[in-house]
């Protein structure tokens, strides 16, 4: 499977499944004909990309680092003016996009718990190789077909080591990270002398907790400048359920601007993944555990007694069950592109 | 006192060391400088020359012809206590998308303030140039249009990048947004014990200005200005070379580096140009410059020094200088390569890169000197918080300080208030410069929980309700 050609003849292309980069790169689901297996295909737009030492460096990266938690790289290629990156296809897609097509108010905690172990195993990896990830969301974290949970995203990584030092603090800011604001550390976001640390993505953990648990990403709809005001002053989201969300005298949920579901409401977390969000979300980095301190938790412990996460994940279907259901669509499809092609042609003909 | 408050300016600000109570006093007298408190109530005649806005202008028009006026006239005696002050709020100001935050240092064609991107949330510096005020500065305009196309093509680690250019013209400003930086190597120097920097930390930084420098030759840029002033630290102790207002580009056809005009500063200028040599060899320049500034880094010292420019350039011109015992050899003899009076026999780029001194990392010292304090704040917190914090969360009249505590200062307070604060404050840094930063920095976190009061968005409601939302 490693093997893989550098043609891109070999790969055809069957669908889009997504955009990513600020939309300067298309992923799309791909079968390698050679060997007749499922890809995905993600192709950077160099054209548009201003800053390619970021596409660079996520690609030297991904060749250095092995993990089962960590989106492999099968290969990497140049054509014309794209890069082209295949990777495995990760059938269930990101987590957001669970949350925004089967999920809309926040995954179970036993989901959550399976995907923040794996998450947290790969954190725990590139930490001790002396990598910060820095955009560590649920958007980065995938979903394979057989249920485990996968990071990607590592364009916005920093070593920690420089010139052959294990630097204390870092104080580089991400360039591009727009899209990442709201997950990233206060500290990270003050950019002082004091500067942060791999604790910086235990932080963005503390977010993904309440992202999963949510269904909706933290800070959402609000300005990144109160976003800022808002996590310097100590202020951070927290898992809803029967016990957070406020209650007046009557005990109604009176929810002030948005209504919250009666799901939400009477739903309850364990008091261990309460603890567990606000532990990583703690103002100071110094009191935050590290991820190999967090895999320690007996939260975690409860996984060998739970159903696999493809299970838990029901009624969403990975993809490649999709695809199978629908080979019509594909014949379609192919079809389609067909003409669409054609159509380029006879626009020649369109004085 | 109070005759003098038209006088001072921005010149006695840099003079006096910045203590808390001498920059309170400086923002008292200067009225072009950003205050955070401007006297109110004052004796009618005064008030129109001490408040913002409208004085300026017509302070700056004055700034000219002052000779031929009756000086006197324009001061009414007003006793100390007489004049109150009031906190100014802190008004969140945008130009563009950029958020405004308080002054980092004042060069001669105007401010530099922070700023901060407000959608990626980047911390920038600002440089800003006041059309009038280019106007009256001979070659103003042209340089800074100079310097903005330089600034333009070129991107490299070590030298300061352009990211944005605003105009405002009803305000006749121009904006030049930079990477944020904390400081100069100047500003350092002068906080380091001897003025000098031990040998392995301006080993660091000479490595990043020469390889900023050839980065720039090989541009066909010549700075013209090395010094330490214009060399800048970012948070990350990158240097970067900085204020190209007198460099000079080549032609692409030119056929050597030969060059006319030298506008840097006195201390560092070559004997060629000392001794107002028609022409000179241009990249010999930043040479030699960056030759005193290795010397000044060193030995906290200049190696030619006079009186006046008319002294100083005379004992350039002679091209002879000591060097302090201590200096060992490799240095010692880098030094005077760097710093022969004939251009063509002082060292190249290329020469010095390969020198036996940098090539070889001198031992760890005991120290290093810490990127100092900006008024009083060691970590350089962004200055732009206060105004964030005044904009979301100010209500009643109640204020926040920069870590976000409700502070319930009264609105108006007198001089002797004022100076009885501040050394409250002295007094109280004093007792708390024992405990670590993450000492500190915990016990605020948790007081702060204890003072929080009502507020119209408070984290609270984003607690409740913004998970609730789809995004």
């Amino acid at each position: 499977m490693s093997n893989l050609d550098i043609n891109l003849n070999d790969y055809k292309i069957i669908s889009t499944l997504g955009q990513c980069f600020e939309g300067k790169a298309i992923v799309s689901l791909a079968k390698h004909v050679p060997t007749n297996t499922m890809v995905a295909v993600k192709k950077f737009i160099m054209d548009m990309i201003k800053d390619n030492a970021l596409v660079d460096f996520e690609i030297i990266l991904m060749r250095q680092l092995l993990h089962p938690n960590i989106l492999p790289y099968f290969t990497s290629f140049v054509n014309g003016p794209n890069v082209y990156v295949v990777s495995p296809l990760m059938a269930y897609g990101s987590c957001q996009d669970l949350l925004n097509q089967h999920f809309n108010e926040g995954l179970c905690e036993q989901a959550i718990v399976i995907i923040l172990r794996d998450l947290l195993d790969a954190l725990n990896y590139i930490h001790k190789k002396g990598y910060i990830h820095r955009a560590i969301r649920a958007s980065h974290v995938l979903v394979s077909s057989t249920g485990k949970a996968c990071l990607t995203g590592f364009r916005y990584a920093c070593p920690i080591v420089c010139n052959g030092k294990w630097q204390k603090t870092i104080h580089s800011f991400p360039s591009s990270t727009k899209a990442n604001l709201n997950w990233l550390s206060p500290e990270l976001l003050e950019q002082n002398l004091l500067g942060y640390n791999e604790k910086s993505d235990i932080y963005s953990v503390g977010m993904v907790i309440c992202e999963l648990a949510n269904g909706s990403e933290p800070f959402a709809g609000m300005s990144s400048t109160l976003m800022l005001t808002e996590k310097v002053r100590g202020c951070t989201p927290q898992l809803l359920d029967y016990t957070t969300v406020p209650r007046d005298i009557n005990g109604d949920c009176s929810g002030g601007d948005g209504d919250i579901s009666l799901k939400i409401i009477n739903r309850r977390f364990s008091d261990n993944i309460h603890e567990m969000a606000a532990q990583c979300l703690n103002r100071e980095p110094f009191y935050r555990p590290s991820a190999e301190q967090l895999l320690k938790h007996s939260l975690f412990k409860t996984i060998k007694n739970s159903l696999p996460l493809t299970d838990l994940l029901k009624p969403a279907i990975p993809l490649s069950d999709r695809v199978a259901f629908n080979k019509e669509d594909i014949e379609n499809l192919d079809t389609f592109n067909y003409f669409a092609n054609l159509q380029i042609n006879t626009c020649e003909w369109d004085f | 006192m109070s005759e003098t408050m038209f006088n001072t300016n921005s010149s006695v600000e840099s003079a006096l060391p910045a203590s808390p109570e001498t920059e309170l006093v400086n923002r008292i007298f200067s009225v072009e400088s950003d205050e955070q408190l401007k006297p109110i109530n004052a004796a009618e005649n005064a008030e129109i020359w001490l408040a913002d806005g409208h004085g300026v202008d017509q302070l700056d028009g004055l700034d000219d012809d002052l000779d031929t006026v009756n000086i006197n006239n324009f001061f009414h005696r007003v006793d100390s206590d007489q004049i109150i002050y009031q906190t100014k709020k802190k008004q969140l100001k945008l130009i563009g998308k950029y958020v405004m935050g308080d002054l980092l240092g004042e060069g001669s064609y105007g401010k530099v303030k922070e700023m901060l991107d407000s959608e990626t949330l980047c911390r920038r510096a600002v440089k800003i140039f006041k059309e009038r005020k280019l106007r009256r500065i001979p070659n103003g305009e042209q340089n800074v249009r100079k310097e903005i196309s330089l600034l333009k093509t070129l991107r490299h680690k070590n030298v300061i990048r352009l990211i944005d250019e605003l105009r405002v013209p009803e305000k006749q400003k121009l904006y030049l947004v930079l990477e944020f930086c904390v400081g100069s190597l100047q500003v350092m120097l002068e906080s380091a014990p001897g003025k000098k920097l031990p040998a392995r930390q301006a080993h660091g930084y000479f490595t990043q200005l020469l390889n900023g420098l050839e980065y720039l030759h090989g541009a066909r840029v010549i700075h013209k200005d090395i010094k330490p002033g214009n060399l800048l630290l970012t948070l990350e102790e990158v240097l970067k070379i900085s204020d190209f207002g007198v460099a000079e580009t080549f032609d692409l056809f030119a056929k050597d580096d030969t060059c006319y005009v030298g506008q840097g500063s006195p201390a560092f200028q070559p004997p060629e140009i000392a001794n107002g040599a028609e022409s000179f060899p241009g990249f010999k320049v930043d040479i030699w410059s960056s030759g005193v500034t290795l010397y000044n880094i060193m030995t906290g010292q200049y190696p030619f020094e006079g009186d006046n420019i008319y002294r100083l350039f005379e004992n350039i011109g002679k091209g002879e200088f000591t060097i302090p015992e201590q200096i060992q050899d490799p240095l010692r003899d880098l030094l005077i390569g760097m710093l022969r009076k004939d251009p063509m026999e002082r060292f190249s780029l290329q020469q010095v890169k390969q020198h036996t001194w940098l090539n070889r990392k001198p031992p760890p010292s005991d120290y290093t000197v810490p990127i100092p304090a900006l008024k009083n704040d060691k970590w350089h917190n962004m200055t732009v918080l206060p105004y964030l914090y005044s904009h979301y969360y100010e209500d009643l009249g109640a204020t926040y300080d920069k870590d976000g505590n409700l502070t319930e200062e009264s609105e108006y307070f007198t001089e002797r208030e004022l100076n009885a604060a501040a050394e409250q404050l002295k007094q109280l840094t004093e007792q708390t410069n024992g405990n670590g930063p993450s000492n500190q920095s915990s016990s605020n976190s948790s007081t702060k929980r204890g003072r929080r009061k009502k507020r119209p968005l408070t984290c609270i409601a984003v607690q409740k309700f913004s998970f609730c939302k789809q995004s």
